[in-house]
């Protein structure tokens, strides 16, 4: 197989990654099942909105309403009025904190996995225990770092540090599915001549389709949900993140949780987009499979 | 296919050994460079005690607080713009939940990037002024006559004061009039009466009396009303007139008038029980009073807690902000003076407590604030008398009110026997002791 | 390398330049991969890693902060932590949290990622929801639970009031046990989208194929996952598990969110000692201890991990 070959390589031959195929009577009753299954899991969900639709502590009641009852549409209408500019801002930290990691731990992955890097065990190794340390650890140290430097209150700086809950873990997980790519791909594409940029471009990232956006998934998560280097990180003056600025309806002492449970609420939603779109390209993935003919 | 040579195995263990040595130096090497070239003071002034009074203000400062949430924090910014106009030195403003707070001056003050002016608990202040970094406050002639004298002590550490607070707070008893008038009964004064009134307004739906005991700070400081008032000494927590104040509480988890669940509440979710009609009383601060205003709900009186005996003097903990001057320049420094001086004169600081329905510690302007807002009477009169809980405690505070929070949540849970717990806790104490 | 091929050249008895500048140039890619990532990690974590294990040996305080003196004092920090009747009790709680989260998330989320591999309709967007456990910020998620949890007025304990023959609920927070059964069972409930994808990503590496053939010969659902899909999941699992291990020991926000560590240390981990130690107590040096033997577990579960691949690798 040539280079182009390999690069619109169809996976519906090996049939690898198709989804197991069910007759069509019992898929409805999947669905049902599947949807139970999810309400059940996600109820602590439905009481967050409950609780966003109720005055603060409704839900703290001996008979609390399934359905809010009084509605109150406060918390939403401050949220909409007041949060917007930190979902934004919180959406570029989450893509940028994406861009960062993929482009970090994508070849970085690849390399420890396939390439014969030296000391890789020891890499390895490094990458796994740095995870350990401790989130206000990283912060006090980062802030000290970052003032010097004059990173405080800037994106891109933010979504550095966010990256380093993402980065060993996505090299972690990437190395691991990267290891099963059948040598054979990547032989026969040297033999057409391609260098190692050339497999890492043409072969190795379209087959790896499915994890590295797995990985890009979870470092959009961290960036999104991140709150303690966001308060570290930031004075508030240029960018507030909706983590640091769910706190508006949180005081020292009071706390007003339908205002609360409105912004997570709100802020769910452009998150949830994100996941479905990126949920549609895992499912329709390539090899990347365990399986040696 | 393998197109690649066969790779020669070399002794691979001590080589291994060796190379990960190599890396684990260089990794530390690389950091410590990294560490030398931050942390550690920043060429400050130096001396805390330059004519710091004499420098010229700066144009703009950096200011910090803990006014988070949207009313507070509106009120805040109120003042903070007043006195910005009014100095005309600009205000650059963070504010941060509490949590952070103190991480973030600790942070601030290993880069050398402190805020000019920071609002801190005023439990913190001696902790703070502790680490050399806060400038006494007698550089920048500041009148605290009239002040609580409760605030004053907070913000002493060996003769010197570090702070000066805008607002302060104590605690006081809410109880809920309708359900009252429905029992026929009066707000009580006494433990006695209050254990009786909790348990006849116990009923399947509610409790009687409700206060805040989780595993933080707040559990300490709900708690003191009843361990002071007692003659509790935080020195000394198995005395028998602490154990006496732990097992009264105790025996309203245990006669059923006040939840378990206390050990679990925030006085942010005290007061949405009490709101939502959970309990009858609860014990609370007045910053709740604008938010059960706003719910409508709940027809509601305010007395002082209640005393352990008739006649008794009842001792509330101290509880508010303080604004403490890091050292950061003589300029700068003078300029956060002046507009610490702005927010405390006494229109400011009217604004101030109003806004946040905080009482004034002036007693001057809380007697005119008592004038406008006369719900705020009952933690006016108590708050005069009221002790900062690091009173001649200074650092040992933190470990004592840890110890006092966990033995409190471990009699109120039937853990421990209340003398238990507090011997646990004063044992905790001592070997904690350096 | 070059030693190698020299001894190489030796054993062959001819030159072999080309192959070497090959090899360099092989070794130097190689290199340009893994170079912008190794950078990344030691500057970012280098300093706090390094930052931390001092400070477990120093005498830390408030103090520290601004003046830069920490006196070194050797191993009392340790000692400190170690003496602390605090100490094994935390081990404790961390342990059966640990294994009792990752049992269950692991469990439930290869369930929930085997039941979804299926093809049917909404299976994609019931898929994508169930990772909206992972969105939530956790002080959101905390509250949630906190509320549900409540001995007499969450919804959890109303619901198995409900039951025929129960009279009153579970102390959910107010009990050690059931405290730290509820804290699992929060994070449990964040941790099933984790294992979830990464499982499910690992069965769409399965090809089809082998399930068809499998059931020709008979093979019932069960025996299909025990001896086909298990064994062929294994790398993915060990990463799923080491990965669970080390996030799940660093869990903080959910038990401080839930019971913040009480009541009365019930619910106390290492972790959340630690930082109780530092942010409560403000001597950040036996904080710094507690997190470094955290690290040090974690250092020593890596070295399972690892070996466990090696073997895996040679045996394949």
């Amino acid at each position: 197989m040539t280079v182009r070959e390999l690069d619109t390589y169809d996976a519906t031959d090996l049939r690898k990654g198709a989804r197991r195929r069910t007759n069509s009577r019992n898929r409805w009753i999947h669905t049902v099942v599947g949807t139970v299954i999810v309400a059940f899991l996600l109820f602590p969900l439905y009481w967050m909105i409950n609780a966003s639709f109720q005055q603060s502590g409704a839900l703290l009641s001996p008979h609390p309403s399934f359905l809010p009852s009084p509605v109150t549409l406060d918390g939403y209408k401050a949220t909409l009025t007041t949060q917007g500019g930190n979902l934004r801002s919180s959406i570029i930290i989450s893509l940028g904190t994406v861009l960062i990691t993929l482009v970090l731990s994508t070849p970085a992955a690849y390399a420890l996995a396939k390439l014969k890097v030296p000391r890789s065990t020891t890499l390895m190794f490094v990458v796994i225990t740095v995870q350990m340390v401790p989130g206000i650890v990283m912060a006090n140290a980062l802030y000290v770092v970052f003032a010097r430097l004059g990173l405080i209150d800037s994106y891109v700086g933010l979504m550095f540090a966010d990256a380093t809950t993402a980065v060993p873990f996505a090299i972690l997980i990437m190395r691991a599915f990267m290891q099963d790519i059948p040598s054979e791909l990547i032989e026969a594409a040297k033999i057409d001549g391609a260098g190692e940029i050339g497999v890492f471009r043409h072969i190795v990232i379209p087959v790896s389709r499915n994890v590295i956006i797995t990985a890009g998934l979870f470092a959009f998560l961290h960036g999104w949900s991140d709150f303690l280097f966001a308060v570290t990180l930031t004075t508030g003056s240029v960018f507030t993140p909706v983590t640091v600025g769910i706190y508006r309806f949180m005081g020292a002492q009071t706390a007003d949780w339908n205002g609360v449970m409105a912004t997570a609420t709100i802020a769910s939603i452009p998150a949830v987009f994100l996941l479905i779109l990126a949920q549609k390209y895992i499912s329709a993935g390539i090899t990347g499979g365990a399986v040696k003919e | 296919m393998n197109i690649n040579t066969p790779r020669l195995r070399t002794n691979s263990s001590s080589k291994k050994w060796r190379t990960n040595l190599q890396l684990g130096a260089g990794l530390v090497a690389v950091s410590f460079l990294a560490a030398s070239c931050s942390g550690g003071p920043t060429g400050s002034s130096g001396s805390t005690e330059s004519g710091a009074g004499a420098a010229k203000p700066a144009s703009s400062i950096t200011s910090i607080d803990y006014f988070t949430d949207a009313t507070s924090s509106a009120a805040f910014q109120k003042v903070l713009s007043t006195c910005a106009t009014k100095t005309g030195i600009k205000i650059n403003r963070q504010s941060l939940p509490l949590k952070e707070l103190l991480p973030k001056v600790l942070q601030g003050a290993s880069s050398g990037t402190m805020p000019n002016l920071a609002f801190v608990d005023n439990v913190n202040v001696q902790q703070l002024a502790q680490t050399g970094a806060l400038t006494p406050i007698s550089n920048y002639g500041f009148d605290l006559s009239g002040f609580a004298p409760g605030i004053v002590a907070a913000t002493t550490l060996n003769g010197k004061n570090y702070g000066v607070s805008p607002a302060i707070n104590t605690l006081a008893l809410f109880y809920n009039k309708d359900m009252f008038a429905a029992a026929g009964l009066k707000p009580p004064t006494t433990w006695d009466e209050l254990k009786t009134d909790a348990a006849a307004l116990k009923t399947p739906n509610r409790y009687g009396l409700a206060l805040s005991a989780p595993a933080s700070e707040e559990g300490t400081w709900q708690f003191l009303p009843f361990f002071w008032s007692n003659g509790g000494d935080l020195t000394n927590l198995t005395s028998p007139k602490s154990v006496e104040a732990l097992s009264f509480i105790t025996s309203l988890v245990k006669d059923g008038s006040m939840s378990q669940s206390v050990v679990n509440w925030a006085q942010a979710d005290v007061a949405d029980q009490f709101i939502a009609g959970n309990t009858a009383m609860m014990i609370n601060g007045p910053w709740n009073i604008s938010k059960i205003d706003k719910s409508g709900k709940v027809k509601y009186g305010i007395v002082p807690i209640p005393a352990p005996k008739a006649g008794a003097t009842l001792t509330v903990p101290l509880g508010g902000e303080v604004g403490v001057i890091p050292v950061s320049g003589g300029s700068t420094q003078a300029a956060a003076a002046k507009v610490l001086k702005c927010m405390t004169d006494n229109d400011q600081m009217l604004q101030w407590a109003m806004g946040n329905t905080r009482i004034a510690p002036r007693d001057t302007t809380a007697k005119q604030e008592i004038v406008k807002l006369p719900v705020l009477a009952p933690f006016a009169e108590t708050v005069r008398t009221s002790r900062a809980r690091t009173t001649g405690l200074g650092l040992k505070y933190p470990v004592i009110s840890q110890a006092l929070w966990t033995a409190i949540q471990s009699a109120l849970t039937g853990t421990e026997t209340p003398e238990a717990a507090l011997k646990t806790a004063q044992t905790t104490v001592d070997s904690s002791a350096k | 390398m070059i030693m190698r091929d020299k001894t190489v050249q030796a054993r062959a008895g001819r030159p072999t330049p080309p192959r070497t500048r090959w090899r360099r140039r092989r070794y130097l890619v190689a290199l340009g991969f893994i170079l912008p990532a190794a950078l990344y990690i030691v500057v970012f974590f280098g300093y706090p890693l390094v930052y931390n294990l001092a400070m477990s040996f120093q005498d830390y305080t408030p103090r520290s902060f601004y003046t830069g003196e920490a006196p070194f004092v050797g191993l009392d920090n340790y000692r400190k932590i170690l003496s602390s009747p605090i100490f094994q009790p935390a081990v404790l709680h961390t342990i059966v949290f640990t294994v009792g989260s990752i049992v269950f998330q692991f469990g439930i989320g290869l369930a929930l990622a085997v039941y979804f591999n299926r093809r049917f309709p909404l299976s994609n967007l019931l898929r994508a929801m169930l990772l909206l456990p992972w969105l939530l910020p956790l002080i959101v998620s905390s509250a949630i639970w906190r509320w549900m949890f409540d001995k007499d007025f969450g919804v959890i304990n109303y619901f198995i009031r409900l039951l025929p023959g129960v009279d009153t609920g579970a102390p959910w927070l107010t009990n050690g046990k059931w405290a730290l059964a509820a804290v699992v069972i929060a994070n449990i409930w964040i941790g099933i989208p984790f294992n979830m994808v990464i499982l499910y990503g690992g069965l769409q590496g399965i090809a089809e194929t082998i399930y068809e053939a499998a059931k020709l010969d008979g093979a019932s659902a069960w025996q299909c996952f025990r001896y086909m899909t298990w064994p062929l999941l294994k790398p993915v699992t060990l990463v799923v598990l080491m990965l669970g291990l080390v996030y799940t020991i660093k869990v903080f926000d959910v038990i401080m969110g839930l019971t913040g560590g009480g009541p009365a240390n019930q619910t106390q981990t290492l972790t959340t000692w630690s930082y109780q130690y530092s942010f409560s107590l403000f001597q950040f040096g036996p904080g710094a201890a507690v997190s470094s033997l955290l690290a040090l577990v974690a250092a020593i579960i890596a070295l399972f991990y690892l070996r466990s691949l090696r073997r895996s690798s040679d045996g394949s």
